[in-house]
């Protein structure tokens, strides 16, 4: 029999199909919600270094903006699809409803892989990506942010490329911006943060001590890295992070049953979150196969890579003293998985609840860079914690009252506030 | 004497759950380092009142910490560390500008949501106190030497007050570098890098009242005192009481002070009209109004001095003012008469209207009690309903060596300087060093820069590793630079003799060391009062043929060959400054 490949899309819908269910949502909501808005496929041609013309493929997909103007990152990855896009923006919807911010949900990508990328062909991508959707984007529509693979400069160009279009300044036009330019204190740590914000208050719940706990974690990028960095501040200690190894093309992960050193290890990491085996060895890790920071004998487990990472296949292999699963990916558990999850009383951080604080805080940049002043870091940071954790204390209040798993709970928020909005707009 | 860190349980306390204002719970802490010594004396409180005040003896009174929460020390150790601020804190730059880089520096962030919710869910005013390690350490005053900052929190912005709650606490954080702290510490023969602070983030006790948040009466009060008037004995205790915000005590500036044993007996006066000039007449408070000039890095920014017809308009002379009445030269309890008012608190120490006075002697009896030893307490209050708001608890150092002087002592051919109003209690037998401002050169103009000139002087005395004795002129530590010096401990902390005269020029009502009362009491310093038309006179002569150390427009740093022995006998407040030889010897020479 063939497997059924993953299809995030599908997952998104079936997770929507059973909160309206919970919900008793009417058809035509569900109409409107289980599907985006707006969809954009276009070529990009970019004249690349050798003197050839690459076409690639990209997508902005615009789920639903009753609550105001789409935010949602942009994606650069060979594998991208647009049912991942898709299931991404529905994702980023509820992600923006359940932390309380005035967005919507939207989601772009473009076909490719940066690694094979020139500077000067990145930044052609980059603006060929603007041209092709600068009608259908802006500080009142659609404001896009960094994702997979792109960054700050990236956003930069593409502003630039806004503006020149549309002649005058609009830095809200995007988010994710070099701090030079517009973007705002606390950016780069905000999603990490954020996680690490729901964990500490989960562990309240749990009546547990930072301090008296370890953490495994798949990935080494941004999220992790300052997951890593808030949750060692709080007092915990993290045995185990995984990454990504481009050279080999597989991912390893790297051990100190003591505790890894974040400056050590970040000092031996490539751009792209890529940790360097052979330095690594030489500071005394342990290099394990790719997925075994998902067994490790820990409390709390953060998956802060890539989708479908914990499925039916590997929960079993969750070590029994697990007690927090904090999703700072997006969509990294399966439902199959979930429930194998749940049945062993984890405590699930639903991903776009723990990693909210990412959109929130661009949520911080887009309100500064609408008005033109800036906030210095602590300021921004303190707004985080509160809207984090007052998101956090509503899910799990909810959670409680009416006995929903987190993640139900979670999106019985979202779906409730974006369905009211369409009500209110007398959309539905 | 117990320490009060080891008197304090941990039901006292508990972590900060983002609910600041709680009644059940008014202590909370953030963080897991130390508390620091003020801290420690707020939890030793709560855990007393609710270990031992038993609630039906004052049953028309709430006695209660402020609620409040502490930034414990590992809040300190992360900020200076991750912002690298060792470097300028240790170095000699100016106070103003280590705060500056200290504002320019980020707070830990996992702090940061708990300080967003105190202001997201209190609207009142906020003081910001320093709670240093070593004062828990050493049982020693660190008063008036860490800043604490008063903000309005009032703005309609929470984001507004989070800034100005941010700013308060690098200012605080700051202020364990500044000149005098370091200065200071040095003087405990201490290290400024032992030093860690933890910050109190404390309601204000008080109401507001037009454009100002005050408590109507706030006061310092010691169980055991040889600053004493009158008839009273060291061991009945004294308090002073002051309208508005404790600064004024801590100041120094006037206020009402008077034995716990006698409440009704006035401190000494020649006349009601010279009470009236000695009384409070100015109080402190939190601007409520009109936003100040911006100046994160100024421990008064939100800080309003105002007079008492000011405090009359907002109702709060009630328990406090009597009347003056000029053409009798008498005062007459209460506001029901015109004329100007006079902070007596005769309604609550002679009417008895609400039984302060016992109040305060019971809660000193009873921190006397858990902690083994005389204490000292700080209190706000705030009336109809009745609320004391017991801020602090500081276990007194006190000296019990029986000292006794002949009065042939007081005349010898050794004496320096002799007084029979002397503040303190002992012997010291090693003090070589003596810093005199010069008689020819002083002029209450010149107060100010006589201040920044000794600050320098102790430095280098301070670095040599040793004491002083200090003489000068008018009132040390005022804040009226007319008055006197208006030197900060800090400037003066290797000080262990002061002595204060009068000149014909400088004809003041001399202190009796109440500008540094509890300094000079922990670091048993005694403090003598020498009016030049006093039967006792300063030895000028003999200071002028000593070996100069340091010589300033207005200051004279000798050392004398062999040390003083200053004596003093606490019960009788005589006190005199020997030399090893005899005037006539001397002039031998």
């Amino acid at each position: 029999m063939a497997m059924k490949s993953y299809n995030p899309y599908e997952i998104a819908q079936a997770q929507f199909d059973r909160i309206a269910d919970l919900l008793k949502l009417d058809q035509a909501a569900r109409d409107l919600l289980r599907v985006p808005t707006r969809e954009y496929h276009f070529t990009i041609p970019v004249h690349m270094d050798d003197g050839s013309v690459q076409v690639f493929q990209g997508f902005r997909v615009q789920h639903n903006d009753a609550r105001g103007p789409g935010k949602g990152g942009i994606r650069f990855h060979p594998l991208e699809t647009i049912d991942t896009v898709r299931a991404l923006a529905m994702w980023m919807t509820w992600k923006c409803a359940v932390v309380d911010v005035p967005l919507g949900g939207s989601k772009g990508g473009v076909v490719c892989d940066p690694h094979n990328l020139s500077a000067r062909e990145t930044e052609q991508l980059c603006r060929g990506w603007v041209r092709q959707i600068s009608r259908d984007v802006g500080p009142h529509l659609d404001v896009p942010a960094p994702d997979i693979m792109t960054n700050p400069q990236n956003m930069l160009w593409m502003l630039d490329e806004y503006e020149a279009i549309h002649g005058g300044k609009y830095p809200g036009f995007i988010t994710g911006k070099p701090l030079s330019v517009g973007g705002s204190q606390g950016r780069k740590e905000a999603t990490g943060y954020g996680v690490v914000f729901t964990i500490r208050e989960a562990l309240k719940e749990l009546n547990r001590e930072p301090r008296n706990t370890t953490a495994s974690i798949q990935g080494f990028g941004n999220v992790a890295q300052h997951a890593i960095q808030l949750y060692e501040r709080i007092g915990g200690t993290v045995v185990c992070v995984s990454s990504w190894n481009q050279a080999d093309q597989t991912a390893y992960s790297f051990r100190k049953a003591s505790g890894i050193r974040y400056e050590e290890l970040l000092a031996a990491t490539d751009a792209f979150g890529g940790i360097d085996v052979a330095k690594a060895r030489d500071l005394g890790y342990e290099i394990l196969p790719g997925d075994a920071w998902l067994e490790q004998d820990v409390e709390i487990l953060i998956p802060a890579a890539l989708e479908n990472q914990i499925t039916q296949e590997n929960a079993a292999r969750i070590h029994p003293r697990a007690i927090v699963l904090a999703e700072g990916a997006n969509g990294p558990t399966s439902p199959e998985a979930d429930t194998i999850l749940s049945e062993r009383n984890i405590f699930i951080l639903p991903d776009f609840l723990a990693n909210a604080g990412g959109v929130t805080c661009s949520y911080f940049e887009q309100v500064q860079s609408n008005m033109n002043y800036y906030w210095d870091k602590d300021e921004v940071l303190g707004k985080l914690d509160t809207k984090m954790t007052a998101a956090f204390h509503a899910v799990s209040d909810l959670a409680r009252n009416q006995k929903l798993p987190m993640r139900d709970a979670a999106y019985v928020i979202s779906v409730s506030r974006v369905a009211q909005a369409c009500r209110d707009r007398g959309w539905v | 004497m117990k320490r009060l860190s080891d008197t304090v349980t941990t039901d006292a306390m508990r972590q900060f759950d983002r609910e600041f204002a709680d009644p059940e719970h008014r202590f909370k802490f953030v963080g897991s380092g130390a508390l620091g010594g003020k801290a420690q004396g707020l939890a030793f409180i709560q855990n007393t009142l609710s270990s031992a005040f038993p609630s039906d003896r004052f049953p028309q009174i709430e006695v209660s910490i402020p609620s409040l929460a502490v930034l414990r020390t590992d809040v300190f150790d992360a900020f200076i560390e991750r912002n690298k601020l060792l470097e300028v804190a240790m170095s000699d730059a100016s106070d103003s500008f280590i705060a500056y880089r200290f504002q320019q520096a980020e707070l830990p962030a996992e702090i940061l949501g708990d300080l967003r919710a105190i202001v997201e869910r209190v609207r009142t005013p906020l003081a910001v106190r320093s709670s240093s390690v070593l004062e828990d350490a050493l049982y020693e005053p660190f008063a008036g030497v860490y800043a604490t900052k008063m903000i309005p929190n009032n703005q309609h912005s929470a984001d507004e007050r989070f800034r100005k709650l941010a700013e308060a606490i690098k200012f605080v954080y700051a202020s364990t570098y500044f000149k005098t702290a370091k200065e200071y510490v040095d003087a405990t023969r201490n290290t400024i890098e032992e030093e860690k602070m933890g910050v109190i983030i404390q309601e204000v006790v008080g109401g507001r009242f037009n454009d100002r948040f005050y408590p109507p009466i706030s006061g310092v009060a010691r169980s055991f005192s040889y600053y004493r008037s009158g008839r009273s004995r060291p061991e009945e205790g004294m308090a002073s009481l002051a309208l508005g915000l404790g600064k004024t005590i801590v100041n120094g500036e006037p206020c009402w002070t008077y034995s716990l044993a006698h409440p009704r007996v006035p401190p000494p006066a020649a006349s009601p009209a010279e009470l009236v000039e000695q009384t409070q007449s100015t109080f402190w408070a939190v601007n409520m109004g009109k936003p100040p000039a911006y100046d994160p890095i100024a421990e008064t920014e939100y800080l309003v001095n105002a007079s008492l017809t000011e405090a009359e308009q907002d109702g709060t002379l009630r328990y406090a003012a009597s009347t003056y009445d000029a053409h009798s030269d008498r005062i007459s309890l209460g506001l029901g008469t015109q004329g100007p008012r006079v902070l007596t608190f005769d309604p609550l120490l002679v009417i008895n209207e609400v039984p302060v006075n016992d109040l305060i002697k019971f809660l000193l009896a009873l921190c006397e009690q858990a902690t083994g030893s005389p204490v000292e307490i700080e209190f706000a209050m705030t009336f109809d309903p009745h609320r004391l708001g017991f801020l602090q608890v500081r276990p007194m150092v006190v000296a019990t060596e029986y000292v006794q002087i002949s009065p042939g002592e007081m005349q010898g051919g050794r004496v320096l300087v002799a007084s029979e109003t002397v503040q303190g209690n002992g012997v010291y037998d090693s003090i070589r060093d003596i810093v005199f401002v010069k008689p020819d050169a002083f002029q209450a103009k010149h107060s100010v820069r006589i201040a920044e000139e000794l600050e320098s002087v102790n430095r280098n005395i301070v670095t040599e590793g040793n004491t002083f004795v200090l003489i000068g002129f008018g009132r040390w530590g005022s804040q009226d630079p007319w008055l006197g010096v208006p030197v900060r401990w800090g400037q003066i902390a290797g000080a262990r003799v002061i002595v204060e005269a009068t000149l014909p020029a400088m004809v003041v009502e001399l202190s009796q060391g109440s500008h540094f009362f509890h300094n000079l009491m922990s670091f048993r310093v005694s403090y003598f009062s020498v009016p030049h038309t006093g039967e006792f006179q300063i030895d000028w002569p003999w200071l002028d043929r000593q070996e100069i150390r340091q010589e300033t427009q207005f200051i004279k740093h000798v050392r004398a060959r062999k040390p003083l022995i200053v004596k003093v006998d606490g019960r009788t407040g005589r006190g005199v400054i020997l030399t090893a030889e005899r005037r006539k010897e001397e002039h031998c020479e």
